[in-house]
């Protein structure tokens, strides 16, 4: 558990770069995570991934199945993963603040 | 050590990335004996514990030297194992599907000087590096998980155990006197990685507690359905709690009752740990089997229901262990694997050859299929 500043806010994450509190999550999160995760510009179907996770998650206490999330966005595997280089858990799901994955990854 | 980069660059991680070549083909580490003889091979002999021969339809000859590995290895080990190849084998070696590993050479000459070799190589504490064995119908190497070196769930140690058991069984590595193979697995959790359900005996992590339940963290770091759909049981129930300081959050509720200690929910939500030094502790299984042969194959059952862990060399454990090895290896025929010979016999039989405690703990209670297991005839044995 660490404390992080950027830009101004500060944000409690753990050792692998997740946010420890969804409600933490804001915009300033998203900047911060874009430069960790090899991510040049946020274009709408980033935040459309990131929107869809984060109203899949307030609803369901969930994270999305990958097979839901490829239904719900219209965004094919190979395609999400063009988005999020590590992938919709490590990349997609850290930015949209949503909780670390868990079980044998 | 100071930072000293591979070429990779952070700032533009995509860029010459090479992805999805997979393994390397099998094909480009072959021995040349082995490249000119796949497919065509006549017979095989074990002319002693741990050295096979196989015969090719042209008359080549393979010899194999099985020598036994820790599985956990440093690279100086690698680098000796590879020395050892060098040396011997023109370079070639192989693990085998039980981490042993396999120096194979192409002549019969070449045998002596390397087993004379692998036998006289021994760690400063005395133990051998590459004993030799493994092979017929003895003990081979025990297939095993990670324990306290590094996974997050086991109830205990997997290294630890793995070798005060095969100091115990050391003498059947390498000898083949046992009715037929017998195969030991371990696995720190019953999450059961490994071989454990399938195996002659079989070495599980076991708790005894129910899981301590963080209320602060609960919904921060878990996604609670998955919590409550990952008992096995149905004892977690989704709940509010209201915190020390008065606040209301959301968690989970766990009827001890109805816990049974598979630590599930701490896989899928770390704010539910079990581990515990006293509770925790073993259990173990008999009778299992993966190969065809004579019988299908069999899942092992639980014969000892818990052994305590007692660091670093687990003495009621391996105890238990030689007793099952001993009364199995006088009382079973030829080729008869474990689980054959205790379901001949009769299990009332095998508890009381083994001199094991048959406890309430043994009896399946889990769901239907339980009642399958309850005997349902008026074939026993007094």
């Amino acid at each position: 558990m660490a404390t992080l500043e950027f830009n101004g806010k500060t944000f409690e994450i753990d050792e692998d770069g997740f946010l420890l509190d969804y409600n933490m999550y804001n915009e300033e999160w998203v900047e911060y995570v874009k430069g960790q995760e090899g991510i040049d510009e946020m274009t709408d179907e980033h935040w459309q991934l990131v929107k869809v996770l984060q109203d899949y998650y307030e609803k369901n206490g969930i994270a999305p199945m990958v097979r839901v999330l490829s239904k719900l966005t219209k965004f094919k595997l190979k395609h999400i993963y063009e988005l999020f280089p590590s992938g919709p858990g490590k990349g997609a799901c850290k930015m949209a603040g949503l909780p670390k994955p868990t079980g044998c990854v | 050590m100071a930072f000293i980069s591979t070429g990779y660059n952070p700032a533009k991680p995509m860029e010459n990335r090479i992805t999805d070549i997979g393994p390397k083909d099998y094909h480009d580490f072959y021995p040349p004996v082995i490249a000119n003889n796949k497919g065509k091979w006549s017979h095989h002999e074990i002319l002693e514990p741990g050295v096979l021969v196989h015969v090719g339809d042209s008359g080549d000859e393979v010899y194999t030297v099985r020598v036994g590995g820790c599985r956990l290895m440093s690279t100086s080990h690698i680098n000796e194992i590879c020395d050892i190849a060098d040396k011997h084998c023109d370079g070639y070696v192989r693990f085998t599907t039980r981490n042993n590993i396999e120096f194979m050479v192409d002549s019969k000459d070449k045998v002596e000087p390397l087993k004379n070799d692998l036998a006289s190589r021994k760690f400063a504490g005395g133990s051998n590096k590459f004993p030799i064995g493994g092979t017929g119908a003895g003990v081979t190497n025990i297939v095993h998980t990670q324990g306290w070196i590094h996974c997050h769930t086991p109830a205990t140690d997997a290294s630890g155990t793995v070798k005060a058991t095969m100091d115990t069984l050391f003498d059947d590595f390498q000898q083949m006197r046992l009715p037929a193979q017998l195969r030991v697995s371990m696995a720190c959790c019953l999450n059961m990685c490994g071989a454990v359900h399938c195996s002659d005996i079989a070495i599980l992590g076991y708790h005894r507690k129910p899981p301590m339940l963080d209320h602060e963290y609960l919904d921060k770091v878990c996604e609670i359905p998955l919590a409550v759909a990952a008992c096995p049981t149905a004892a977690i129930k989704p709940s509010k709690q209201t915190l020390a300081n008065g606040t209301e959050v959301k968690s989970v509720e766990v009827k001890n009752e109805r816990c049974m200690y598979c630590g599930n929910c701490y896989t899928m939500c770390p704010s539910m740990p079990l581990a515990d030094t006293e509770g925790d502790g073993i259990v173990l299984m008999a009778g299992g089997k993966v190969s065809n042969r004579i019988s299908d194959p069999k899942f092992s059952k639980v014969v000892v229901a818990f052994l305590p862990n007692e660091m670093p060399r687990w003495p009621s454990m391996t105890d238990a262990i030689k007793k099952i090895v001993n009364a199995y290896s006088n009382g079973a025929n030829k080729y008869e694997r474990l689980g054959d010979w205790a379901e001949r016999i009769g299990w009332e039989k095998f508890f009381s050859a083994c001199e094991l405690d048959f406890t309430h703990h043994l009896i399946d209670d889990f769901r239907q299929q339980a009642y399958m297991s309850w005997r349902q005839t008026t074939n026993f044995k007094f």
